[in-house]
């Protein structure tokens, strides 16, 4: 299987645990946004 | 080269005059020791987030690993994945922290006085001030070799002034300014690197037809590996080397898990968590800091490899040929002949800004280890401002006589060597130390000594790559390494690590047993 001309799967999930990672990333920096400050006794 | 010179000058000024700027503002802002070495921990998310990328990055990633791509292939994006999943979730989560929270406890200023306050053990401060002053250089020269490279043909320099202006301007503001200037600076030139990257992608794939149409093209090159590489395991750039090859354990052992893992215990990043305010900043930083990497090496890594496709398009030469051989050049190459001018005039500036952030932060480490944690451990002076300064002045000389003497494709190697040689002998002892209630400082001495030696041996005596150019073993044994294939590809770190991990681990959980007279929790 073809994914954007890429044959080997073993490349396309790579590329897809990376974007994947990215947005881990992203939903932990949203969600922890406001935990640990100096003031909130976490 | 057609870019305009003068166009090429100007902006060049520009970048260097804001650079310097910055690096001013972080010169007055700094009051005394504390802010010089950990930016009186106080510093601002986003600032810490760039700061740590820009650092993690360096030419090396960009030139030496797209290199790599363009010979390897794209498995390399699994470094990729590393360096988001390891050297920026784990670490920040799992360790920065825990890191933080000590550091800040304990007035950590330095890696090895981190160590040295958790341990209570100045001879581990000395042990690890020693590993840095003696391998960050090696990695230091390979940056500055891949800024000089690319500084060489675009300015028109020769490689020599290349080297030095690029070493010396760098050092200007580290000097200093310490590491608020070298945080402050980092950020705005990690913001360069990420406009430099998007761009670098997006015109890549206009320039072979879009991402589908370029992936095929490269995908029906895999005839085109060359013999050499076919016999040890290459099937084709967009596909795995086959499992268990020569090539197979290059790429998984040494770039892949060398580079990946080796971020996780890096001093220079270690001290950006010490510099943050609270646990807030750096859950903060993460949202960041992902996204960043994967513009990063992500996008290095695939251009890296698609650069074949544009080099046999326009010469019918693959990207290694069209280079010469010299793995370092395909990306200058490349952005040279593929790009509009204007592009190499910001791709010029994203590989300043990556290099110069790197080398940065290495001076500030290199020179704070060489003072506060070397030569002035015990004494007033390693907190003295003035002996820092000439403790970094005196590595960066070290590491640039260094820059000229290595050899040529040496970018990649020198950037995996150190952070195998980093992973393998502070990894555990530092994981132990900021999560075990009582750690065993003897288990942290055997831990470290174990990792850094079994290392120096498996890259000396055993590890192809490196010990056939130096020579040791044939000098000693008369054979240029002591184990047949697959011992020989096999990256040192993939056995020194879990060495100094086993002996960790065993002599931790004694020490748990046999707890020591008068022990306490930390």
């Amino acid at each position: 299987m073809l994914v954007f001309g890429i044959p080997d799967p073993q490349i396309w999930i790579g590329y897809l645990l990376a974007l994947g990672f990215t947005l881990a990333c992203i939903v932990y920096g949203f969600m922890n946004w406001n935990r640990g400050g100096a003031n909130d006794g976490s | 080269m057609a870019v305009d010179t003068l166009l090429m000058t100007v902006l060049v000024l520009i970048y260097l005059g804001a650079t310097l700027v910055i690096g001013y503002i972080g010169y007055k802002q700094t009051k005394n020791t504390e802010d010089y070495l950990v930016a009186g921990r106080n510093s601002h998310p986003f600032v810490i987030a760039l700061s740590y990328g820009a650092t993690f990055i360096s030419t090396s990633a960009i030139i030496g690993f797209g290199g790599a791509a363009a010979n390897l292939g794209m498995g390399v994006i699994w470094l990729t994945v590393l360096n988001i999943g390891v050297g920026i979730l784990l670490a920040f989560v799992l360790f920065g922290k825990k890191t933080r929270e000590i550091g800040q406890r304990v007035k950590a200023v330095t890696f090895p006085d981190l160590m040295c306050k958790i341990y209570k053990s100045p001879l581990l401060q000395y042990i690890s001030g020693f590993i840095i002053v003696i391998s960050m250089p090696l990695y230091t020269a390979a940056i500055l070799i891949g800024g000089a490279r690319f500084i060489e043909p675009t300015l028109n320099l020769p490689y020599t002034s290349a080297l030095l202006i690029f070493a010396v301007i760098t050092a200007l503001y580290v000097v200093f300014g310490g590491i608020i200037a070298v945080m402050y600076t980092d950020a705005f030139q990690g913001t360069i690197m990420l406009i430099g990257m998007t761009l670098l992608l997006v015109l890549t794939y206009l320039a072979i037809g879009g991402v589908t149409a370029g992936n095929t093209a490269l995908t029906n090159m895999a005839d085109l590996v060359p013999k050499a590489l076919a016999s040890q395991g290459m099937t084709g750039w967009t596909s795995v080397p086959e499992l268990g090859s020569p090539i197979w354990f290059t790429l998984v052992t040494t770039i892949v898990l060398g580079v990946g893992i080796g971020v996780l215990a890096q001093p220079q990043l270690v001290v950006r968590f010490m510099t943050a305010k609270d646990n807030r900043s750096l859950n903060r930083a993460v949202l960041v800091g992902g996204p960043f990497i994967l513009m990063m090496t992500g996008v290095a890594f695939t251009v890296g490899a698609l650069t074949n496709v544009y080099f046999y398009q326009h010469s019918g030469q693959i990207a290694i040929d069209a280079a010469g051989g010299n793995v370092d050049a395909v990306m200058p190459l490349f952005i040279n002949l593929a790009m509009p001018d204007i592009f190499v005039v910001i791709f010029m500036l994203t590989l300043l800004s990556a290099a110069m952030s790197t080398l940065s932060a290495l001076y500030h480490a290199m020179g704070t280890a060489l003072t506060v944690d070397l030569w002035g451990r015990g004494r007033e002076c390693a907190l003295s401002l003035r002996s820092n300064q000439y403790g970094i002045i005196l590595m960066m000389i070290v590491s640039t006589l260094l820059a000229f003497v290595l050899p040529i494709s040496i970018i990649a190697r020198a950037t995996a060597m150190f952070m195998g040689l980093c992973a393998a002998a502070f990894l555990p002892a530092f994981a132990v130390g900021v999560y075990a209630k009582v750690p065993s400082t003897r288990a942290a001495i055997a831990s470290m000594l174990s990792g850094a030696v079994t290392w120096f041996f498996w890259t000396a005596f055993v590890h192809t790559a490196e010990a056939k150019p130096l020579g040791l073993c044939q000098y000693i044994f008369g054979k240029p390494v002591l184990l047949p294939l697959p011992w020989s590809v096999i990256d040192p770190l993939v056995i020194a690590l879990p060495v100094s991990f086993v002996v960790m681990c065993v002599l931790q959980w004694q020490a748990g047993k046999h707890p020591a007279p008068g022990t306490v929790a930390a």
